[in-house]
């Protein structure tokens, strides 16, 4: 049975719109992929060079000892936050004559399939194979091998067990992290303890007691049977689904909204779109930790004038980026209605230019405080920033006008491709390139604030003919609409 | 009103709908019936502008529907979910569908008010996104809409399908109401004989793409239905 829950998993693997793409998508997410794994297995290959130049007066084997439990302390961390519970695949199977105890090992055993159990492998297992083995022979090194994957497991079922928890009760959830941010801050913030110490103290008696290898392996165990049994008492589809459990919905109004008319509505329907599903909220929220990517550069004299163009264009317009690339996919799944109900297709776009407004203005205002690297850093985020609701909008939409992919708005964004097509890697082109076009041809003859006039003189030159863009848009759009609806259909 | 000319939809190299002269009078109540895979929903959508015909066009007041948008002001459509607005509360999407048609809130109130058993209770405050709500509700958050519109040509794709006896039978009520007393032309599908033939005047029978009857409703259509579509092997006989 379980062979042939398998072969139904490889199907809906293989089968699904992610791995239905284009040769040429397939391509470059597989390198994308690899190239990951690579840097982790390099960094595992040479984890021992790397220990040794980050604690130079401490043995290898000591820091390595010391750094496995930090290791899996944040692997804990970032489990709650990215690991998807791997469950509602079940749903067809649970009103079928097949056993309980077989859907539950299945559903145990899949969870084991996850990327996070593959890191600590590639990054701890080779400096034990190196080390470990040479140093203390092959005893303690599969003792260690055993522990590192019981701990692992440890944490894989943990993590599933807690999520499930909290699917029925938020604040399961909330303690959960607030436990780990006080164990973390008690460490590093108040030196109560040292997880480093602790971890050495475990696995540095492993060395010469291996019998202690029991310790995470009757964990693991002991985690995984609370999980089977948790799943088998409650294998109820409420339950496992990883929809929470709601509160009441209210309506909200954005009053500041009503002056623009119908389309200030389109916007505030946009606004609540991305507050009220997952992934576009992810998009808002990455947006908002690259407000620091400047501090990368600005504190850095390496980076000269030429980079200060990119990040200003990053900071200020990443919302338009990292939101915009997907457009109209976000609204697919209401693509018909928007289409049929009356909706003049020329306020839809001019909403799109008034939430990227919107939003890039708010973006720069929130990197005004970077004026403590110099006026000119705000000069420049200023020039970008026209540029990005002139020139980068009108990019962004007009390649909208190609993307035919429905997303599923409530998923994660996090190694999520849904969406993701040609467009998207074609958009790059364009967006990283025209500044630099205009840009260096000035700079290379040392006029480069020439090129920075000219750049938000074009930005400008954009924001003013911006009914010309959207008429544009329109027609284009009228020809693209039933392959773009189509698209938009075939979920 | 409606006006079909040569139209025809291949998907494939099969043709799912192919229909050479329709023609919908305003003021008709027609409805739409056919097996699964008969071409009712494409033709809807065609109607609606959302695929592009292989071939021939479609008049809806005398204006071409492809490429224009006039017909908007006076079209109201149901299909699917897809229809609505999911993440929005059924107040909101509401007074947003409103909004549009330059409706103010307290009107659109007072259209929702009169829908009160309709509703039954469990569309407004309710705290729920139009995604947390059944298909049945989600169905009468559509048909709401739709009215709210106060439209001239109603369109709705199989409404009965997943809403509750009641609901079945009140909305049968709102379409004779509207058709009858308010002069609303309205073209709706359904797998469900008797529902079609007591809220509509003329009945369409689609087969293969093809419209094979166009009968006006009499005693005699309800037999005259359920003898064509009995002749179908049992399988694919199906009440709704």
């Amino acid at each position: 049975m379980i062979t042939t829950f398998l072969g139904h998993e490889l199907k809906a693997f293989w089968r699904s719109k992610n791995t239905g793409k284009s040769i040429a998508i397939r391509v470059v997410m597989a390198l994308l992929i690899l190239y990951l794994f690579a840097c982790i297995l390099f960094a595992g290959l040479f984890l021992d060079k790397i220990l040794e130049e980050s604690f130079p007066n401490d043995d290898v084997v000591i820091s390595f000892c010391g750094i496995i439990l930090l290791y899996f302390l944040f692997d804990l961390i970032m489990r709650m936050q990215l690991q998807e519970l791997p469950t509602l695949r079940v749903q067809p199977y649970l009103h079928l004559p097949v056993k309980r105890n077989t859907v539950v090992s299945y559903l145990a055993f899949t969870a084991m399939l996850s990327v996070f159990n593959l890191w600590p492998i590639i990054l701890f297992i080779p400096f034990v194979l190196k080390v470990i083995l040479t140093d203390s022979g092959a005893l303690p090194a599969l003792a260690f091998v055993l522990a590192i994957l019981g701990f692992m497991l440890f944490n894989n079922y943990l993590a599933l067990f807690i999520k499930r928890k909290a699917n029925l009760n938020g604040w399961v959830f909330l303690v959960f992290i607030a436990t780990l941010g006080l164990i973390i801050t008690g460490d590093f913030r108040f030196h109560l303890y040292s997880v480093h110490n602790i971890s050495y103290l475990y696995f540095g008696h492993l060395l010469s007691k291996p019998v202690l290898v029991l310790l995470p392996i009757i964990l693991a165990v002991a985690m995984y049977y609370i999980n089977f049994a948790y799943l088998k008492q409650n294998l109820y589809l409420e339950e496992l689904s990883s929809r929470k459990a709601s509160a009441y919905k209210s309506s909200t109004e954005f009053p500041l909204l009503n002056r623009f008319g119908k389309v200030g509505d389109l916007v505030a329907n946009e606004l609540k779109l991305i507050f009220r599903n997952k992934r576009p909220r992810s998009a808002l929220v990455m947006g908002l930790f690259f407000m620091f990517y400047g501090l990368i550069f600005y504190t850095n004299s390496h980076y000269g004038q030429t980079w200060y163009i990119f990040v200003g264009m990053f900071m200020t317009g990443i919302f338009i980026i990292n939101y915009g690339q997907f457009m109209y996919s976000w609204q697919a799944a209401h693509f018909d209605g928007l289409l049929v109900s009356k909706i003049n297709f020329r306020d839809f776009l001019k909403a799109k230019y008034l939430l990227f407004t919107m939003v890039s203005t708010v973006a720069f205002i929130l990197t005004t405080p970077y004026a403590y690297f110099g006026w000119h850093i705000v000069l420049v985020h200023f020039v970008m920033y026209l540029w990005n609701i002139g020139v980068n909008t009108t990019i962004v939409l007009f390649f909208a006008n190609r993307n035919a992919k429905s997303i599923n708005l409530s998923k994660g964004a996090s190694f999520n491709w849904e969406g993701v097509g040609a467009t998207q890697m074609l958009i790059s082109f364009p967006l990283m390139l025209t500044p630099y076009i205009i840009y260096l041809p000035f700079s290379l003859f040392k006029h480069a604030d020439m090129g920075l006039a000219m750049l938000a003189a074009i930005g400008i030159i954009f924001v003013l003919t911006r009914d010309f863009w959207v008429k544009k848009l329109e027609e284009d759009f009228m020809q693209k609409r039933y392959t773009i609806a189509e698209g938009f259909r075939n979920k | 009103m409606i006006e079909v000319r040569n139209l025809k939809k291949i998907y494939n190299g099969i043709t799912v709908v192919d229909v050479p002269a329709l023609q919908i009078n305003k003021g008709e109540s027609v409805g739409l019936v056919g097996n699964n895979g008969a071409g009712k929903t494409t033709l809807f959508r065609m109607v609606l502008d959302l695929i592009r015909a292989e071939s021939g066009e479609i008049l809806s007041n005398g204006e071409v529907v492809a490429g224009h948008e006039k017909w908007k002001d006076y079209t109201a459509a149901y299909l699917d979910e897809g229809f609505l607005i999911d993440y929005l509360t059924p107040e909101e999407y509401f007074y947003f569908i409103g909004g549009l048609h330059n409706l103010n809130k307290a009107h659109v109130d007072e259209v929702l008010t009169s829908l009160t058993d309709f509703f039954n209770g469990e569309i407004l405050k309710k705290g729920k996104y139009i995604r947390d709500l059944s298909k049945g509700n989600q169905c009468k958050v559509g048909v709401a809409a739709c009215l709210l519109q106060e439209p001239e040509l109603l369109m709705l794709d199989e409404p009965f399908a997943n809403i509750d006896p009641s609901t079945q039978f009140r909305l049968k009520n709102l379409l004779k109401d509207l058709n009858k007393n308010k002069g609303v032309t309205t073209i709706v599908s359904s797998h469900d004989l008797n529902h079609i033939t007591d809220v509509c005047d003329r009945i369409l029978l689609m087969e293969k793409g093809v419209i094979i009857k166009d009968i006006a409703t009499s005693s005699s259509t309800l037999n005259e239905l359920e003898a064509y579509f009995g002749v179908m092997s049992p399988s694919e006989e199906k009440g709704i």
